[in-house]
């Protein structure tokens, strides 16, 4: 089982829509997936109108506690599994700082699905704490949202030299997110990034209407409108990431 | 762990019109309707229907765009899909990089996917949704007819696929209730594939390798004799077009494997056929044994060979290539031979006279003297006496002993297990069962000593066609390493063998055998 993670410091980029929609796509391949909703607000959960509740809590699925065959939810997606989120998850950097090696924790918990999944696809709370961390040990490739502003390129950076000082260092491509033609800055830092930059997805996803409606039909956008252009830059990014986890 | 979901597939009733069901289920159900689909397409199986008893379903689709494998695996999960390219068959190495091979391959092994009948369906998906209209149950009502069977399309039974969603256990187990109370429908007994299958008049169990035939301890020897010989002259008839076709491997192996238990019957019960006829007879069946043959030892190294490599370090692989290709180059040969053959008038006569021998009157039964025992006596007391024979000339062997000796205990051995097979149904299993473990122990030891033997002989005889080969004199500084290592593996199958004879031979399994299959 390959796993992936949507991630950034920042909240709103359009993590968990990549999460979801990159999610979506790879069940269509039929590829059996998982989507761990990490993140206590539970978006990814209500999207799939999955209860945002695990049975125990965060701190029991953790400390491997919990069978987690029970917490599991099928999505409305056919192939596209859920474990979905809980309010508890807000406490997780102290769940995990209470365990022994908590940067392995959630690779640990992750192990014994591997013989069901072909992904896993974890969307994460903005932050940069033990939960990242031990995301980072638990991922084969993170999936960076960058909106295009002056500071992005730095932060990405920083997050590469984080990165760098960890035990097991996934592979890393940011594409940007929200990205809006008609103002001048968008337009400016995504035309000002070196050519064939292997950090950086040659696509771009749009700041487009369609995708913002899925909090209102609760649907991946990839499955309600697989034409949109939102719709097709998740197509077209989820190709890309395929290629790259050899998939 | 375990995620399965439950699935149930239900064949609708006759009269029950589909679209009345979806109007019923509606009344009891927030069922929501997707738009309905059409697709034909191919289905694919092993010629003895792996797939199909493993539950898997394999679909060549074949649309407007680039054909399709679709594979579904009966656990609620949607088909794994890869591209199919364009193959008349699909061996392993055929098929796509992914899901689709990654799942095939362990169940298909070596054997060839092909396709075995046609489908166009039209396909009805509904969803029922909970109260937060969240998906909880998935349904696929189908109608369906196999194609190219006949003038017209034969219907085949329209079904309702019921597929839970995981974590919602409670909604599938209402509506299944509600379905097998209320609109009394029942599980499909078949799968669309095995009806598909079954319409084209083929056995949708596949071609057999066991064979079937029910006979009672006081049946005639003739009789029973002839009948397990018809059974298996069924499958050698089954398996010759995929070996003209060169399938794949199996269809030759498994040809062989009934002609060589076919001589075995007509050699352990001699005595209840005439000896001129049976003579002439298991001289044509040795004949066949004997044009098969070669094609087949070369299969063998062939399929063998990446195992054999494993054995060699990895930096002389590349040297080994002319090896690989000569086999292959003698293999096309030993084929292009064994087709002539196959589709000569030899072969031809002597399989219809040998057809003609097993329905044909036998004559009188003076000459036969074991024709009317009953072939519980006469089967019994040739197990017994093999497994005596075995016994002796196991005891008889020690290190010094040359590989001939352990070659004639293995064919003997061969002969016990065929007829333990064939006839061990008129014993009870538990004293069969583990009489066939122990000698399939025994079996696997001497197979080995035997198989490494004749691979590493054959691996010599290359050495001269080797030398004028491009990159062959390098191949042949290797070839010595795998030689060397076939050497290995055969001294120490041998080194296994007193401790598997032990236990073929042990006292208490002497007294179980004359207990049983005394007179």
């Amino acid at each position: 089982m390959k796993v992936v993670a949507t991630y950034n410091i920042k909240g709103g980029v359009g993590k968990t829509s990549a999460a979801v929609n990159i999610a979506a796509l790879a069940a269509a391949d039929g590829l059996r997936t998982l989507l761990w909703d990490l993140d206590p607000q539970g978006a990814a959960s209500f999207l799939f109108r999955v209860r945002p509740k695990v049975r125990g809590g965060g701190r029991k699925l953790v400390r491997g506690r919990s069978d987690i065959t029970e917490v599991l939810r099928g999505t409305d997606v056919e192939g596209l599994d859920l474990l979905p989120a809980d309010f508890s998850y807000r406490h997780m950097d102290l769940v995990l700082d209470e365990s022994g090696k908590p940067t392995r924790r959630l690779r640990k918990v992750l192990a014994p699905l591997g013989e069901h999944y072909d992904l896993a696809v974890l969307d994460c709370p903005p932050s940069i704490s033990l939960v990242s961390e031990s995301v980072f040990d638990a991922a084969d490739a993170l999936l960076v949202p960058l909106i295009p502003s002056t500071l992005t390129l730095r932060t990405f950076e920083q997050l590469g030299d984080f990165l760098g000082e960890v035990d097991r260092r996934p592979d890393v491509l940011a594409f940007f997110s929200m990205v809006d033609r008609r103002k001048r800055l968008h337009r400016q830092v995504v035309e000002s990034l070196p050519q064939g930059r292997g950090d950086i997805a040659a696509t771009a996803v749009p700041a487009a209407t369609e995708v913002e409606l899925m909090g209102v039909d609760r649907t991946p956008v990839v499955v309600r409108s697989p034409r949109s252009r939102g719709a097709r830059a998740y197509a077209d990014l989820w190709a890309e990431l395929r290629t790259r986890l050899d998939l | 762990m375990t995620l399965e979901v439950p699935t149930h597939t239900f064949a609708l009733p006759d009269g029950v019109d589909p679209a009345a069901l979806v109007s019923f289920l509606a009344t009891r159900f927030d069922v929501v309707s997707e738009p309905p689909s059409s697709v034909t397409y191919t289905v694919l199986d092993t010629a003895d229907r792996r797939l199909g008893a493993e539950g898997l379903d394999l679909a060549l689709e074949t649309g407007r765009g680039e054909a399709t494998l679709a594979l579904r695996d009966g656990a609620g999960s949607p088909p794994a899909t890869g591209r199919a390219g364009r193959h008349r068959r699909w061996l392993a190495r055929d098929l796509p990089a992914g899901p689709v091979r990654d799942r095939l391959v362990p169940v298909i092994e070596m054997r060839a996917l092909l396709p075995l009948a046609r489908v166009q369906a039209d396909v009805q998906t509904l969803r029922v949704r909970n109260r937060d209209a969240k998906t909880v149950v998935r349904l696929r009502l189908t109608t369906h007819a196999a194609l190219d069977v006949g003038p017209e399309p034969v219907p085949l039974t329209p079904r309702l696929e019921v597929q839970g969603v995981l974590g919602y256990p409670r909604p599938v187990a209402r509506l299944v209730t509600v379905l097998t109370t209320e609109a009394g429908m029942v599980e499909a007994p078949a799968s669309t594939a095995d009806e598909a299958v079954a319409a084209t008049g083929a056995d949708p169990g596949g071609i057999r390798t066991k064979v079937r035939v029910a006979l009672a301890p006081d049946d005639r020897t003739d009789k029973a004799a002839r009948r397990v010989l018809r059974d298996l002259a069924g499958m050698v008839e089954a398996n010759l077009p995929g070996t003209l076709a060169d399938h794949d491997t199996e269809f030759l192996h498994d040809l062989r494997v009934a002609v060589r238990r076919s001589r075995s019957v007509l050699r352990e019960l001699k005595g209840a056929f005439p000896p001129d006829e049976l003579a002439r007879q298991r001289d044509a069946l040795k004949w066949i044994q004997a044009i098969t043959g070669p094609t087949r030892d070369l299969d063998v190294q062939l399929l063998e060979w990446d195992g054999l490599l494993a054995g060699v370090p990895a930096d002389r692989h590349a040297a080994l290539a002319p090896v690989r290709t000569l086999l292959a180059r003698h293999r096309a040969a030993a084929l292009r031979a064994l087709k002539r053959e196959l589709r000569g008038p030899g072969y031809r006569d002597a399989w219809a006279a040998y057809r003609t021998f097993l329905k044909a009157k036998l004559g009188p039964v003076d000459e036969r003297p074991d024709a009317v025992r009953p072939i519980a006596d006469v089967a019994g007391e040739r197990i017994r006496k093999v497994h005596a024979r075995m016994v002796e000339m196991g005891t008889a062997i020690d290190e010094s002993s040359p590989p001939d000796d352990l070659h004639d205990l293995r064919k003997r051995g061969k002969e016990l297990r065929y007829l333990l097979e064939l006839f061990g149904g008129l014993w009870p299993d538990d004293v069969v069962k583990p009489m066939v473990r122990s000698l399939k122990g025994l079996q696997d030891v001497l197979g080995t000593h035997q198989d490494r033997e004749v691979q590493a002989d054959h691996l010599r005889q290359l050495a001269d066609d080797l030398a004028g080969q491009v990159g062959g004199p390098e191949a042949l500084l290797v070839l010595g390493v795998l030689v060397d290592r076939l050497e290995a593996e055969q001294h120490d199958a041998r080194s296994h063998f007193a401790e598997r004879f032990a236990d073929f031979a042990s006292g208490k399994q002497q007294k179980l055998v004359a207990r049983t299959f005394g007179s």
